[in-house]
Parts: structure tokens; sequence; C-alpha cells
């Protein structure tokens, strides 16, 4: 018998749940048809009914705080069938934006990155960092030598970019890691209190090997195979994922030649590099991968009437899209020899990269992290997530 | 009357293919009748032949054809008696020839064969022909005056709904309220629950509007701080004695002896003039029922709108839930007073109350709601959850229930203010409310979260229900001979209900017809539609009774019963056993007719030990003569003579349900004859005596369920019947036979499938006690 909780409704937490794309919430009564729906539902713990009732009682903790939101992979099949229209895959889904809010800080970047209102000053700081630091430095400079044909290092210096992404990238990875450390303590109590594991304890051995398990499900996406409503999420995000893999290791690969290339006798090796480079081949097809997958993904949204896009949705959505497209339209307009707009292009297109990378732990991207996380405990914790 | 009889076969659906329709010819001729066939009689070829003849002077005509129960519009001929003979459904379809097999050609004047079929529709013929004999057409009664005044008793918003329904529909009315302002427990209220399209909000209470809109009708009187003292006479002549609440006046209505009174110190049964003596005694100051005032007010007819009152736990009830204990565990009516009297504050301390649990069981193991809940404490629940959240902004309401009922469109109701996030609604058991600190803490198991739950709560509210005036007082007060109140509310759970599913608004008592939470509980919205449905029966009453027809559920029909007092005993079982306390009997016991308050079911034809009540169409002769019209075969006929048993039908379910069994083709045993009659409730044991001194084998009742979920159209028939099936079985058991050749068997027109059996199964008894010995005699 589980313990006798005291129930303190949090009203602000179920307010908030509705800007994220939860307001259908309240709607729900409990029938637990998406229980019934749901592919990954337990036997003993009827999910996501019980996330529904406990967020409808505005009862955060249990909800936030816990591995099972994370779990799903928003295939819709219980918003589908819902007789309600209480959209549990929403719900759901506005539990995690609550969850990535919850555990990332500052709390009030997290706050901006949900806020359509504070967009543009999520903007201004990448323009105003990159003018001031440019203009100080004199690493951006307006009037480049083109003589050697079109080279944005000449516009943007690689070293103004670095400054800036290096830093950014050291502040996401922490912000991650804190806020991953609470994240795992907390699902970790909160599986022992609702007796979802047996392991009182997470011991590090045993949790590598559960990443270790997990990691080929990720990368084959084989929950999402497990949908039957929406189905062509599977390989928009497939693409999308995939194409992210493609452009780090192209970014990293040209990270590591370039300021290794400072070793050099002959000096830096700059981009643009050649069309028939290997490294280039992935870029591009990277590059026409996000744009496609998430160009599919946002077809998909505006074609779906039972499922919600709520701002934080076409946020991370819009950041990959403009991030593929103005990557690609930087390339082409340079091969173009179309100089100012291709600088236009890729000053935009630093824009995004810095939105990825600053703003990644406070906004859906962040769920590479945590629902890892999740997946991870629950194959550690003996969920048996992992079939 | 003066009858010229004809009667006409039909040949249609499958009645000539099956019987010799010149030998059933044959049958009536030999009797005198002249016959005519047809080979459909509801072609027009046979509508116009039975023309010719109505207007050839005869006007009483035996169709033998299909059932009473179909095409009746098609065989109606005003002024003609006209007797159906359902050869289609009782003998030929349910009688197929494959298994009981026509005569052939070798057999055709074999006297030793049986053709079962045959004799099944000859002995029919021969019954409608001793019927129509013996009856004769109905003349209407007629009461010398009239009133179509109707009283309306409540003046809440049932009573002023239906007092403007029946305003507009042009009759005058009279509403009595008891309180010194009208309006009820409806206008004590914040809000009500919605009335209209989309059903999402609550609204204000409509009751004043309501109030305005009577001062518009000159037709409605109203009295305020006003009571029924008596209601006596019957509907259309009701003479009414209104009085202030608390007076006593002659006119009071005289109420019956209780048990403990009517027996002596050792518990034995007074005698009748010591009764009356008592009686009088107990009834000291007023007048007898049978005594008019001659200052009383008349009326027509009566609409029992009294309302209800709040339930008040008893002390202890609920003292797991803290009410008594301490004064912020409230009833939902208290809670109402609370929120009309401005924001809501805890009554301990006047603080503003922001967590409000809203209990709809009281638990201790059962799933049961409080007492006289219904869906209108569910959605007042709603309704009154919604108040916290008006308030304040971050006021909470938890609803804890067992059963959520928001029936219909009240589904939006509930969905809307489901939708409120300050709104938190659980099945659940509340196992305790316990104080905590100056506030209160509510535990609950068995929710859904999971897990067991508690609830710091400034106030909590009880969803207790709606208990029928009729519960503390008869309200009517007829002067009634069987009382002043309604019987069997107990069966009802107290309310002034009749048999709600098939007869709504229809009471025990014609010419009274109750509404509103009276009835049942119910909400605003459903207490207006409840006053127009009763408003709606107390026009047809009057209509009715204006014509001398019964007003339901015969309908229409223009018989009452005779009673030939100069041979009356005065033993009081009709008057005792009427369903509908119709009978008033004078002090030596004779009893007094009401026929606008009679139903038409016989029940007194039934009771009479004299045998002296009789309808113009329907008597004790009538059905006497059927049963000896039917032929027992003995082994004079027949070295081995077919049993003959005789099946009274009640017209209501049983009959109909043996049509559809016919409709599907269903068979039952050939040696059962058939006689429909009103009601078990009419059946005179002397039909059942005849028939077995005529030698027939056994004699069975069908009809509708007894009990206390009854379904007897007429309440009490069936159960009657029983009494009196019981009691013959003692009296055939001196005659050397034995009790089992009696039965009664209870079927629901649905049970349409099961006759078969029943009636095979007491074939089978009967086979087993052996042919009635007085056969022959």
């Amino acid at each position: 018998m589980a313990e006798r909780i005291l129930v303190e409704p949090d009203l602000k937490f179920i307010k908030d749940l509705g800007i994220l794309g939860g307001d259908d919430l309240k709607k729900c009564y409990q029938c637990a048809t998406c229980s019934v729906a749901c592919p990954i539902s337990p036997d003993n713990k009827p999910f996501p009914r019980k996330e529904m009732i406990a967020s409808s009682w505005g009862l955060k903790d249990k909800v936030v705080k816990s591995a099972d939101p994370w779990l799903c992979h928003n295939c819709g099949d219980c918003s589908t069938r819902c007789p309600r229209k209480a959209k549990p895959a929403d719900v759901l889904a506005a539990i995690r934006a609550q969850a990535i809010v919850e555990y990332s800080r500052p709390r009030w970047l997290a706050e901006a990155v949900n806020d359509p209102k504070k967009l543009p000053i999520l903007i201004a700081i990448p323009v105003a960092l990159f003018l001031v630091v440019g203009s100080i430095t004199g690493l951006l400079n307006f009037k480049p030598d083109l003589s050697g044909g079109i080279a944005h290092y000449k516009f943007f210096s690689t070293w103004l970019v670095d400054m800036h992404m290096v830093p950014a990238m050291l502040f996401a990875v922490t912000v991650l890691a804190l806020g991953l450390k609470r994240f795992v303590g907390d699902i970790h109590q909160n599986a022992l209190a609702e007796g979802k594991t047996d392991q009182q304890t997470i011991e590090v051995a045993g949790f590598v090997q559960a990443v270790i398990r997990v990691i080929p499900t990720i990368l084959t996406h084989k929950k999402f195979s497990e949908c039957t409503e929406n189905k062509d999420r599977y390989i928009a995000h497939f693409l999308t994922f995939w194409s992210f893999v493609g452009l780090f290791i192209v970014t990293s690969v040209i990270f590591l030649v370039l300021y290794g290339s400072y070793l050099l006798p002959t000096g830096p090796l700059h981009g643009p590099w050649a069309q028939i480079n290997p490294i280039k081949w992935l870029a591009n097809i990277s590059g026409i991968a996000l744009i496609v997958g998430t160009g599919m993904m946002i077809k998909s949204r505006l074609n779906k009437p039972d499922q919600k896009s709520a701002y934080k949705d076409w946020f991370l959505i819009g950041i990959a899209f403009g991030l593929g497209l103005t990557g690609m339209l930087t390339e082409l307009t340079r091969i173009a020899g179309w100089a100012p707009v291709t600088f236009a292009m890729y000053f935009l297109h630093l824009i995004c990269i810095f939105f990825l990378i600053a703003y990644l732990p406070f906004t859906k991207l962040a769920h590479l992290a945590y629902r890892t996380a999740a997946m991870v405990y629950s194959e550690y914790a003996g969920r048996k997530f992992v079939k | 009357m003066n009858k010229k009889y004809g009667v006409y076969i039909c040949e249609g659906c499958g009645i000539g293919e099956s019987l010799n329709i010149e030998k059933l010819s044959e049958v009536a001729e030999d009797e005198g009748y002249a016959v005519k066939t047809c080979p459909a009689l509801c072609g027009k070829a046979g509508v116009e032949l039975l023309q010719k003849e109505v207007a050839g002077g005869v006007n009483t005509l035996v169709l033998a054809a299909c059932s009473p129960r179909v095409l009746y519009d098609t065989f109606r001929f005003d002024g003609c008696i006209v007797e159906r003979v359902n050869l289609r459904e009782q003998v030929v379809w349910s009688h197929p020839r494959a298994t009981w097999p026509a005569p052939t050609e070798a057999q055709k004047d074999d006297e030793t064969f049986i053709d079962h079929v045959q004799m099944m529709a000859s002995d029919y013929l021969m019954m409608a022909l001793a019927k129509v004999k013996k009856i004769d057409l109905p003349t209407a009664f007629k009461l010398e005056t009239l009133c179509r005044k109707i009283l309306v008793i409540g003046g809440g918003i049932t009573g002023i709904s239906a007092a403007l329904d029946a305003a507009k529909a042009g009759y005058e009315v009279t509403i009595a309220e008891k309180e010194p302002a009208l309006g009820g427990n409806a206008a004590k209220w914040r809000k009500q629950l919605p009335t209209e399209y989309p059903y999402e909000k609550s609204m204000a209470p409509v009751i004043q509007a309501k109030i305005k809109e009577l001062g518009s009708f000159p037709n409605i009187q109203v009295k305020t701080a006003t009571v029924v003292a008596r209601i006596a006479g019957q509907p259309g002549d009701f003479t009414v004695t209104f009085k202030k609440p608390g007076e006593k006046i002659e006119f009071d209505v005289p109420f019956p002896l209780p048990p403990e009174m009517k027996v002596d110190e050792s518990g034995k049964e007074l005698e009748s003039e010591k009764l009356h003596a008592r009686y009088l005694e107990y009834n000291q100051g007023r007048q007898d029922i049978l005594t008019f005032d001659p200052n009383g007010e008349k009326f027509g007819a009566v609409v029992l709108a009294a309302g209800w009152r709040p339930y008040q736990p008893q002390e202890n009830e609920y003292a797991h839930l803290g009410f008594g204990i301490t004064p912020d565990v409230v009833t939902n009516a208290q809670f109402e007073q609370i929120a009309a009297a401005g924001k809501i504050k805890r009554p301990s301390d006047g603080k503003e109350a922001k967590s409000v649990v809203f209990i709809q069981s009281p638990g201790q193991g059962g799933d049961q709601d409080f007492p006289y809940a219904g869906s209108v404490t569910s959605l007042v629940a709603l309704k009154q959850a919604k108040y916290v959240r008006e308030d304040y902004a971050d006021g909470k309401a938890y609803i804890i229930y067992q059963h959520m009922r928001t029936p219909g469109l009240t589904e939006n109701f509930y969905k809307a203010v489901q939708q409120d996030p300050g709104v938190f609604l659980t099945k659940g058991q509340v196992t305790q409310v316990a104080p905590n600190g100056a506030g209160l803490i509510v535990n609950a198991d068995d929710t859904l979260l999971g897990q067991p739950i508690q609830i710091k709560a400034d106030i909590v509210v009880l969803a207790t229900g709606m208990v029928p005036a009729t519960k503390d007082d008869p309200v009517i007060n007829l002067a009634y001979r069987q009382g002043p109140g309604f019987r069997d509310n107990a069966l009802f759970n107290d309310y002034a209900d009749s048999n709600y599913i098939c007869f709504p608004s229809e009471t025990q008592r014609t010419g009274i017809y109750a509404a509103g939470a009276i009835r049942r509980s119910l909400s605003t919205e459903e207490s207006m539609e409840d006053a127009t449905g009763a408003a709606l029966k107390a026009i047809q009453c009057l209509e009715s009774v204006n014509r001398g027809v019964s007003v339901h559920p015969r309908s229409g029909d223009l018989t009452f019963p005779d009673f030939f007092f100069q041979r009356c005993t005065q033993c009081k079982r009709c008057t005792q056993e009427c369903p509908f306390g119709a009978l008033d009997d004078d002090e030596r016991g004779t009893p007094k007719t009401n026929p606008t308050r009679c139903r038409r079911c016989g029940t007194c034809m039934g009771a009479c030990p004299e045998r002296i009540i009789n309808f113009a169409n329907y008597s004790i002769d009538s059905i006497s003569s059927m049963v000896k019209a039917i032929k027992v075969p003995s082994t004079d006929d027949f070295d081995e003579p077919p049993l003959r048993v005789l099946g009274l039908i009640c017209e209501n379910d049983a009959y109909p349900a043996l049509d559809i069994a016919a409709l599907n083709r269903l068979s039952w045993n050939a040696d059962v004859r058939f006689v429909p009659v009103r009601c078990l409730g009419s059946v005179n044991v002397i039909w059942i005596k005849d028939a077995l001194s005529k030698g027939m084998d056994g004699v069975f009742l069908m009809g509708c369920k007894h009990g206390d979920d009854y379904q007897c159209h007429f309440v009490k028939g069936s159960e009657l019947a029983d009494i009196r099936v019981r009691k013959i079985g003692e009296a055939l058991s001196s005659l050397a036979l034995e009790p089992e050749r009696v039965a009664q068997f209870q079927v629901a027109i649905d049970e349409y499938d099961k006759i078969p059996q029943m009636v095979q199964g007491f074939v089978g008894t009967i086979e087993g006690l052996g042919p009635n010995p007085f056969k022959g005699f």
C-alpha cells in the first residue's frame, strides 16, 4: 500500500502546462483509454492516465520529477483515441517542457525561452555580442578582401565564431550536467517512492551498462517505430537526429583541422572546403537531411488537428529548420558569388548556431539529455523499457 | 339494446389454409347466427361488407380474424358491439399444422380423430358468441357539475411552472403555498444550474422571473401561508378546505386508525363497531370524510408540487465526517446559504474559505450516496465548487465522489466545471474528516490518484439529498376512506411516485398529479419539465372526466363499475382493495362510488364475494359465460380426451406478449383456452370455480409482476390475485382437488419467449395430476 500523501495542488503549474500546450489537460475523466492505447504503458501503472490526473490535480513533483513522461515518444496514439480530446500526448510534452524549465539554471533564461515576448531579447544577445565583440576585436570585417574568392572567415573570423561558440557550449554542457544530476536524483527518489524500482542506490557500473544497452535503441529510433498514429514522425525525427550527428562530425573535423593546421608551416586551412571532399559530402547530405527532416515536422504539425503545437515546439523546429536553411543558402549564395547575400546568410546561420548551443539546456532540444537519462535510468532500474 | 348479430370469419393471414372454415361457420350457424366469410376482412371488400352489414342493422359483430390489438380503427364501428376472435395469433400462427396435423381426406369423417386446432378455433368462436350475448354498450358517467379549476399545492419552482403551463392552456389555477412568500427552495440560492444550451454555466435563479410572470395571468390565484386541510370528492368535483398552517379546524382530514389501535390488549382484532368507536374517538373534532365542507372551494384536479426539504443528518450519523462535531462540516444546503450570504467564509471563525472539499458519498465501506441524493446532488457539488473559484482566484475545490451523475446535456456543465484549473475531481472513499489546527483534514482512500490522499480543507460539504415533503406529512390530506396520503411511498424511497417508468406524474390517486422534487431529487430544469407533465396530466384528467371516460391507463374507457347495492353485505372488501381509493364507505360499510376516481381495472369486481359489481361490457356473467362456452371433451367423446386448461390473461402485458409470441411463431399447448381480463385484480374466483366444476383440468392466471418492483398497471391487481389464488387453493383441497390445479404466472411484455414453457410446464403438472375427477358431471 502506497503511503498517504498530502495533496496540495499547484495552480500555477496547471496554468503553465496550459501555456506549454497542455491546456486540454483538465478534460480528462480518467477512462484510461490512453493507457490501453499506449505501447509503453506497463501493466501495473496506468500510464499516462496517472500522469493525467496528477497534473490535473497540480501535483507537480509527481510528474516533473518522474522519468516516465520522458519515456513517451509522443507517438500520439493516446491523443487520437482520447474520447474527451484531452490530448495526453501534448500534456506529457508540456510536462517535459516544464521539467526542462525546472532543472535548468538560470531559471529566467528557461522562462524566456518559453515566452514569445522575450524572443527579441534572445535574438539581441548573439547579435549584440557578435557586433560588439567583433567591432572591438576587429574580427568582424564588413569590407573583406575577396580577391581569392568568397571566404566567410574573411567576413566573420573563425576566432570570433569560436570565441562565442566554445564558451556557449561549455555553458550548455555545465547547465545540462547540473540539471541532469538533480534530475536523476529526483527520478530515483520518485521511483523509490512509487515502487517502480528495487534498486536502492544508483550504482555507477550498472548505470554505465544501462547506457550501453540503451544507445542502440536511440540510434535506431526503435521506440518511434512502435508508433501507429504518427508513423511519419519516425522518418522526420530520424533524419533530423542523424543530420545533427552528421553536422556534429563535420563541425568537429573542421574544428580540429582548422586549429591543427595552425601548427602547419603553410598556415591555417580555412574553408570553404572542396566539394569533392568526403567531409563536404557529409556536410551537404546532413544539411539537406536537416531541412527535409524539419520540413516534414513543420508539415506534420500543421496538418495534425489532434496534436497541439505550442510555442516551445515552433521555437525548436524554427531554429533547426533555420539552421539548415541558412547553412545551405550560405553555401549556395557563396557559389553564386553573391558576397553580401552570403555574408548576411552566414551571420543568420551563426545566430541559429548560437541559439542552438547556448539555449540548448532550456529548449525542447534538452530532451536529448533528459530523455536519454530517463531511458537509461529506467533500463537500469528494471522498468524493462527496452524490450 | 336490441342486438342484431353478425358473425364474420376472415380467411386471410393463413387462417383459411389452416382451418376448415366451413366447419367453423357451422359452429355459429348451428347456434342460429348468420355467418359470412371473407378472404381478407381488413381489405377493401371486407370492410365494405362490414359497413354494409352495419348499415343493414347489424349492431353486434363477432369478427373472427386477428388479435384485437391490431387494426382496431379498421374494425371500429361506433354504436356497435365489436367482439374480436383472435384466430390468427392465438390459433393459427401459434399452432402450425406441422405439429397439430389437419385431418386427411380419409380422417375427415372419422369421429375419433382429434383436430386440436379446429377445436380451439371453434371454442374461441363460441366463447365470443357467449360473451356478446351478455354485454352491453356502455354509457358515459357524467358529473352533475364539473369544475375545471386546477389546484397546485406548492408555490416553488415546480408549482409555479405547473400553474403557468395550465394557465397558458386556458385553465383557472390556484396555487396554495404554505410559506408566507412564493419561491420555495429555489429562491434561496446564489445561483442555479443551467436551464439553457450550452448548459455550461450556472445562472441567476429563474424563480423571481417566474413569480413575476404569474402576475400577468389573471386566471392564476395565489394563496400564501395556506395549506390544504382536506380534499374531498372526486376528480372534476373536488371540495377543498384550506387553512393556515398549524391551525386546527373541523375539516381537518380524519386519519385511519394506526395498526396498533385496531387490536385489543391481547392483540386480537377488534369488532367493527368497536373499531368505529375508536376511530371516532381518534378523530374527535374532525368531520367525517363524507361530510363536505359547505364553504369548501371546488377544484377539478390537483397538481402536488409540495417540494422538498434538505436532508438533515441525525446526530452522530456522519461522525466520521465530522458532521455535528465541527461547524465547518456542513450540508450542501447549508453551504448554499453561506454562499448566498456573500463570500464563502468558514462558519467557525469567519476566515476566508479557500479550500473546500465536497463529499458525495458517506463511505464506510459501501459506495452508496447520501440519502435522497441523485444526479442533482452531483450537479450541485459542481455548481458550488465554482462558487469557491469565483470568490477566490487561489481557491481550490475538491469533489470526492462514488458517482458523478450528469445525465443528458448536464454533461456539458460537468465538462465546463472540470475545465477550471482549481476544481479537482476524483472518485474515492472518504474515510475521515478531522480537525487540523483551525481547519480540517480530509482522508480519502481508493482515489484515482493511485494512493490514499489527505487534503487540507477550510470547509467540508456533504452532498445530502432532498427529502420529499410527503415523507413528513400527507400534504394532500385526501378525505378518502383509505387514508389521507399515498400508500406505498416506501417502495419509492419515500418519494410520492406511482410507477415512474410507465406512468410519470400519475399517483395512486386519480386526479392528483405529482411533480418536481416530491417525486425524485430533481434540478430546477427537471422540475420545470416535470411540472409541464403534471399540468398536462391534470388537463387530461379534466377533459376525460368531462367526457365521462377513464383517464388512465384505460384512457377513453366509457365503462365504470355498477353496484347492485340491494345485495351488498357491507363487507368493505371493495373499499379496502381498490388500489386507487376510489370507494368510500359510510359508517355501515356500504360503499360510496366515486366513478371519476375509478380507473376501471375491475379489482372491486374481483374482490366482491356477492358478485354485485359489474361493467357494461365486462362482467362476472360475461366471463363466466365464456368459460362455460369452452367445450370440455370427456370419455364420451374420445377414448383419450384431451385436457382443457383455462388461462385468464391480463390484457396489459400478458396478452400482448402472447400476440408477440405468436408473431414470432412460438407455439404453446393446444389444450389451453385464454380469456383476456382487464387486470388479474378483476379475476373473481367464481370463474375458477366455474371452470373446475365444468370439468376443466386446471386454471392459471397470467399477469404482471407484483412485489416491490411491481409492474401491474393497476398497482395492486396481480398481488391481490396472488392472495386470492392462494386462498382458493385451500378451498380446492376441501373438495379433494389438488391446489396445484390453480396457479399464477408473472410475465413482462418482453418475456414473450418464456410463455410457451410456462404454459407447457403448467399443462405438464396437470397431466401429472390426471384429469379433473369432476369431468363429465
